[in-house]
């Protein structure tokens, strides 16, 4: 008996799903396995800003039920790190000391909140938005009819700072280049979409007027629990602060597996690396581009998890090149409000 | 108030203080007023790696039984561990040691087997001990205290039984507290994703939690025993050892004989004297006693037996349960040879059981065996004793002083079919007890017209057991009336009986259950009543004959639909359930 | 010395005033004639009537066979047991009560055989009573087949083409069990039995007396009263009774059964122990004996 092919995919995420399913589709007589540092099953974190309306069950958020995997024989392997790839032996090692053999590897590991360096010391003042625990500190933190300070404001901020103004908190938003993320604006654009922001409720400080963010303090006695303090010496104070400055991709683990790595794990149109069993989707990969001879980072869901299923479409047989499918374009409508393509799921 | 009913499980290697781990955590809950029922699995090597699960079933109502389900798990080992995920109920918590030190091939950490419904819970464990104590063997403790905060119980019941467990060694009482409270901390700062509530234990439950065999040892010291004759054996041992450290303290004299065989012979010889005797074993010595036990009722010698049946024939399976002694117990030995058989069903049954053992002895002038199996003699439960101990003293039949003297009869016919008896150093009363068959003055006799009179004296006197007093002979519980399904069970897997019971009523199943205590004489009356008042009955138990079936149809000439096991473990209740609904179904059909 | 002649009508008087027979019941035995049981009947009542122990603090504890019929031929208390099982019971009896004094009675058969396994675990607990064992070197009561003290080539119904098997020592055995008094006597010679019963019983400690005794009715070859008569001797002259290897070297030499005394010695009994657990539990330290 020949022993099944084992297809391994690290990530829990949009990409690392649909690779899953597609692999089991394809190939069924293989064993799947879905590695994760998530203590959760996929959960819709798109949802995520529901937190903030009150919905605290995770179980509320979790897009397949566990028969799902069940089901479909998807070995899924929570709370587990992968700290290594061997490329050449087609090896990984997880973080407690296991090894796991594989005949093909998708890297579907996403990218994890950019910080910047000059920040980074003030980290624990901050509330993050990445994990569900995350989401639910932030809540925690939040008085009812609080205030929260989103610097730098990407679409992900934008969009869980729609719901807090929905809610009915005070949201500020420190407006500076990561603004809008991952969202490309002309530079003569961009105030009309900060005065978009402010039609909607946002409160927005202009971080580059004030020579850029320079601290993160907690607050002093009588004051809100927190105060960003900008270079030029002025300050603002609220409840929580919370940093939205883009994602970088998660590939430390990939850095010993010989595979060519430039800002994110770089793969062909197909998706596949520079080993021919490892391919890669979703936020952490950059794709090449013929047209223009790069490579390219492309988010949203829609992105994301055509690039799973393609990933395991290719590496179960197929030859497709990447196509992207969605738009990521920032509109602003006839009322002057703001469109993400990325705000949009059913 | 915020009902609770939680049940977590413990597993890891003999020699990683899981048993210990699960006492600690019992014994505090207990100590914060939660009921406890909790079972320990061990195997049979004394040390060593073998696969040890203590669970308990901790909860702020009256439960009867283990759940099927457990709702947290905890790993102290990889290896033995990862067969008990299954039993993790969805949204419960699974708690591992996070990382290995040595390399491990795939599959063979517990995180690999996580179901996808419930939720991981990596621990440092090791690391977190050696920090703390500097030393491994601390895990255990680390684990409790991780426990206590994720669920948020308070610290001081677990402080309470940490110092008190290690009272009498120095430093390693602090050394405990700190790797319980390393362990706590990182609960406490969990993120807690599981459903596991634990509410407030409520109206304090004053409760001793204890398991089977301590409760029959309080029992006995209770009722005053004066003497216990014992040969070690498995699951009975821990009965001879607790009252081995009570009994000297209370001036009472404890032998270990050099067989079970011994052990009945001591034990009868001090109960002629007057003394109250007991002694415990277990299948095995069970049967080396059966002619010693028919000499106890031919010279009508009070003696309690008290017999913690385990997987048999031969050696069987020692550390196992199984209720097939029943039919030893009932009738082992030769000749007609009546005895009293009781079986309690419970911790607190255990511990009235072992007093009225005493009194029945005593009062019938007979041998009394008292029928445990080892899931009742290891299973912890909160109870709640009596301060004052509720059994007399002394139930011999009053002997007036014209009774001695040259004519003193031993074995007087009377109404009752008692005969007062004289005890060794009575002036007056001298004569000899024999298993010859004899007459009423205790000489060898053997005509017909003798054996016949002593045979219906020996089995006659028993009846009036049926309603000894402050005695529950048999309880019915559930629906009243008519019902679809009756359970009727006995024993140590009455518990699983009766939530099956409750389960087929909240199912719309009428459903009655019936538990019988004392199997001999058989309360033949009030079983037939029953049966009469079940339109299917289900015997559960656990042997492969259906003792207890045969002996409800020989005894009541009724059907009854068995349901036997012989896995070693409990019964579970959902498989007894699905027996009922069998036989409701059954029924529904069968009346359309 | 020739014996003196014994007068029917002034041993009676001398029997009656005695006093020794309250403790004879009304039970006549029912051994058959010339059985060197009777001796014991005899012996006992006038042991305990030397003693002064009353009857009614006496137990007699019995297994099985002919000579366990005993109890019912004295008037005392008495436990008639099952085959074997005398020397627990009796245990039973005397650790639920001190004050009684407890006397077993039985067979080769009875204590060597079926009930082997308990004379070691008497003798070495020292439990204070007192065991008369009976040796006629065959199963009287279920008529003649061979028992563990049974003589090599000794012809029974069960051992029709004799006995091979080696008979066992049953004095050695006691000895070397740890028996704080260890002694041998002929059921022809009564006098002496009662005396060596009256010494037993007085010891404080595990007594075992070895009695020599024919059983007339299914041993006609071997253990005969003039076999026994001929074979058995007095103890050799300056016997240290205190001497287990002596005791040990007399008790080897089964072909001049000595009669008499072989050992005897203190130690503590087990009702001494059982105080002393008793002190123990107290926490009472200072309690704690000394060992080694
Ligand atoms: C809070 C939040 C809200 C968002 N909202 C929107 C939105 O509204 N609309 C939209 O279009 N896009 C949104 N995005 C962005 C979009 O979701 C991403 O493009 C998409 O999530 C990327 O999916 P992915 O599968 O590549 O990676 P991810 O979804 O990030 O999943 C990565 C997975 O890899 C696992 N992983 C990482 N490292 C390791 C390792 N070493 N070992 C094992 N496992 C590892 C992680 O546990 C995770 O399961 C949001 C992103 C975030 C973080
Ligand atoms: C368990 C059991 N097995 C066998 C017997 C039958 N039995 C009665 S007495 C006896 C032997 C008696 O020999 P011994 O003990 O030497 O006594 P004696 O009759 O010689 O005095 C036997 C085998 C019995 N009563 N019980
Ligand atoms: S059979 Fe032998 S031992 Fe028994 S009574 Fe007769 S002579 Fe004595
Ligand atoms: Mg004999």
């Amino acid at each position: 008996m020949s022993t099944p092919r084992h297809h391994v995919v690290i990530g829990s995420g949009v990409a690392g799903n649909q690779a899953a399913e597609t692999l089991r589709q394809r190939d069924p007589e293989s064993r799947v396995t879905m590695i994760t540092v998530s203590k959760l099953p996929f959960f819709n974190r798109y949802d995520l800003p529901r937190v903030f309306r009150g919905e605290r069950d995770w179980r509320k958020f979790v897009i397949y039920p566990a028969e799902y995997y069940l089901d479909n024989r998807i070995a899924l392997r929570r709370a587990t790190k992968v700290v290594n790839v061997d490329g050449a032996r087609r090896t990984l090692t997880l973080e407690h000391n296991e090894t796991v053999r594989f005949d093909t590897l998708l890297v579907a590991s996403g990218a994890s909140a950019y910080m910047p360096a000059e920040l980074a010391e003030y980290q624990p003042l901050m509330h993050g938005f990445g994990a569900f625990r995350d989401a639910i500190a932030a809540a925690d933190a939040l008085p009812k009819d609080g205030h929260v300070i989103l610097m730098g404001g990407d679409t992900i901020g934008l969009d869980l700072g729609r719901t807090l103004l929905d809610v009915g908190y005070r949201v500020t938003v420190i407006a500076e280049k990561h603004t809008f993320w991952p969202h490309e604006i002309k530079a003569e654009e961009r105030p009309l979409y900060i005065e978009a922001l402010a039609k909607m409720g946002f409160e927005v400080i202009d971080g580059h007027a004030r020579g850029e963010i320079a601290a993160v303090r907690a607050g002093a006695p009588g004051l809100a629990p927190r105060r960003v303090v900008f270079h030029d010496g002025s300050e603002i104070h609220g409840d929580i602060v919370m940093p939205f400055f883009g994602v970088a991709p998660a590939l430390d683990f990939m850095l010993g597996s010989g595979v060519d790595i430039e800002r994110g794990l770089l793969v062909q149109p197909s998706l596949r690396t520079t080993n021919e069993a490892i391919y890669a989707a979703g936020d952490v990969c950059q794709i090449w581009s013929d047209a223009d001879k790069r490579y390219h980072f492309y988010h949203g869901w829609k992105n994301v998890r055509a690039m799973g299923e393609l990933a395991a479409r290719n590496i179960t047989g197929a030859d497709e090149p990447w196509v992207p499918i969605q738009d990521e374009s920032l509109q602003l409508s006839a009322d002057g409000r703001i469109r993400s393509p990325f705000w949009e799921y059913a | 108030m915020n009902k609770t009913d939680i049940q977590i499980a413990i597993c890891g290697s003999a020699g990683e203080g899981t048993i210990a781990a699960g006492d600690i955590l019992r014994s505090a809950l207990a100590g914060a007023g939660y009921r406890i029922i909790a079972f320990d699995a061990y195997p049979a090597e004394i040390r060593g790696f073998g696969k040890c699960v203590a669970r308990l079933r901790v909860t702020t109502e009256q439960a009867y039984s283990l759940k099927e389900k457990s709702d947290v798990l905890v790993c102290l080992n990889d290896d033995h561990g990862i067969p008990h995920i299954g039993e993790v109920r969805d949204y419960g918590a699974v708690i591992y040691e996070e990382k290995s030190i040595v390399p491990l091939a795939e599959g063979a950490h517990v995180s690999a087997h996580i179901l996808p419904g419930q939720v991981p819970y990596p621990v440092p464990i090791r690391e977190l001990s050696e920090r703390t104590t500097g030393a491994v063997r601390s895990r255990n403790m680390v684990v409790v205290g991780y426990i206590a905060g994720l669920f948020g119980l308070s610290r001081e019941p677990f402080y309470k039984i940490v110092d008190a467990k290690f009272k009498n060694k120095g430093s390693v009482a602090v050394q405990n507290r700190k790797a319980f409270d390393a362990g706590y901390d990182l609960g406490a700062a969990t993120f807690k994703l599981d459903d596991v509530q634990f509410g407030a234990p409520g109206e304090m439950f004053h409760a001793t939690m204890l398991n089977g065999n301590a409760a029959v040892a309080r029992g006995c010291l209770d009722a005053g025993i004066d003497t216990f004759f014992g040969y070690p054996i498995t699951p009975a041992t821990t009965i001879m050892e607790k009252l081995a450290s009570e009994m000297p303290k209370r001036g009472k004299r404890l032998l270990q004989t050099e067989d079970e065989i011994a052990a009945i012979a001591t034990t009868i010889g001090a109960g002629y004297t007057g003394a109250r005797a007991a002694t415990a074993t277990s299948g095995p010595g069970l049967a080396l006693m059966s002619e010693m036990l028919g000499l106890g009722v031919m010279a009508e010698v009070p003696s309690v037996v008290f017999v913690s049946q385990r997987g048999g024939p031969a050696t069987g399976i020692p550390t196992k349960t199984e209720q097939a002694d029943l039919n030893i117990a009932l009738h082992g030995g030769h000749g007609d040879a009546p005895r009293i058989v009781i079986a309690p069903t419970n911790v607190d049954g255990c511990y009235r059981c072992a007093g009225k053992a005493f009194e029945m002895a005593e009062r019938y002038q007979t041998p009394v065996i008292v029928l445990l199996d080892l899931y009742l003699s290891n299973r912890y439960e909160t109870v709640a004793l009596p301060a004052k101990s509720p059994f007399e003293a002394d139930s011999d039949k009053p002997l007036a002083k014209q009774d001695l003297g040259a004519g003193y009869k031993r074995f007087a016919y009377t109404d009752d079919h008692v005969s007062p008896r004289a005890l060794p150093g009575m002036a007056g009363g001298m004569h000899v007890v024999t298993g010859l068959e004899h007459n009423e003055l205790g000489r060898v006799n053997e005509q017909p017209d003798v054996h016949e009179a002593m045979s219906r004296k020996r089995h006659e006197k028993l009846k009036a057991a049926l309603s000894h007093p402050d005695f529950t002979v048999y309880k019915r519980f559930g629906d009243e009336g008519q019902v679809d399904v009756g359970i009727l069970g006995w024993g140590s897997s009455f518990g699983e009986c009766l939530e099956a019971m409750f389960l087929a009523r909240r199912e719309g199943i009428r459903c009655a259950a019936l538990k019988v205590v004392m199997l001999s004489p058989f309360p033949v009356d009030a079983v037939t009543a029953f049966l009469d008042d079940c339109g299917a009955v289900l015997v559960p138990e656990l042997n492969y004959q259906g003792q207890f079936a045969q002996l409800v149809q020989a005894e009541t000439c009724r059907p009854v639909h068995r349901y036997n096991r012989v896995t070693g473990t409990p019964l579970r209740v959902e498989d007894i359930y699905a027996e009922v609904r069998r036989l409701a179904l059954a029924a529904t059909r069968k009346a359309a | 010395m020739a014996p003196q002649p014994i007068y029917l009508e002034e041993k009676l008087k001398e029997i009656q005033e005695s006093g020794r027979l309250v403790y004879r019941s009304k039970a006549m035995p029912t051994w058959c004639p010339g059985c060197g049981y009777f001796s014991m009947v005899d012996g006992l009542p006038g042991a305990l009537n030397d003693l002064g122990i009353a009857p009614k603090d006496t137990v007699v504890v019995s297994g099985i066979g002919c000579s366990s019929r005993f109890p019912f031929f004295v008037n005392t208390y008495g436990f008639h047991s099952l085959h074997g099982r005398a020397l627990p019971v009796a245990t039973g009896i005397k650790t639920a009560n001190d004050a009684l004094t407890v006397i077993v009675v039985g067979g080769d058969g009875d204590g060597f055989a079926i009930g082997g396994g308990h004379v070691p675990h008497a003798a070495r607990r020292n439990i204070d009573i007192t065991y008369l064992l009976f040796d006629n070197g065959i199963y009287g009561l279920t008529k003649g087949q061979t028992s563990p003290t049974s003589a090599i080539n000794f012809h029974t119904t069960t051992s029709p083409y004799d006995n091979l098997d080696q008979p066992l020592n049953p004095l050695l055995m006691l000895l070397t069990y740890g028996a704080t008094w260890v002694g041998q006597a002929y059921a022809g010679q009564p006098q002496q039995l009662e005396e060596l019963m009256k010494e037993a019983i007085a010891h404080r400690g595990f007594s075992y007396l070895h009695i020599l005794s024919p059983c007339v009715t299914f041993d006609k070859t071997d253990r005969t009263y003039v076999n026994l008569g001929e074979l058995v001797c007095d103890m050799p002259p300056g016997h240290d009774t205190s001497n287990l290897s002596a005791a040990m070297a007399l008790a080897m030499d089964t072909a001049h059964p000595a009669l008499g005394v072989y050992y005897k010695t203190e130690r503590a009994t087990l009702a001494d122990n059982f105080e002393e657990i008793v002190r123990r539990a107290a926490g009472d330290a200072a309690a704690k004996r000394a060992t080694g």
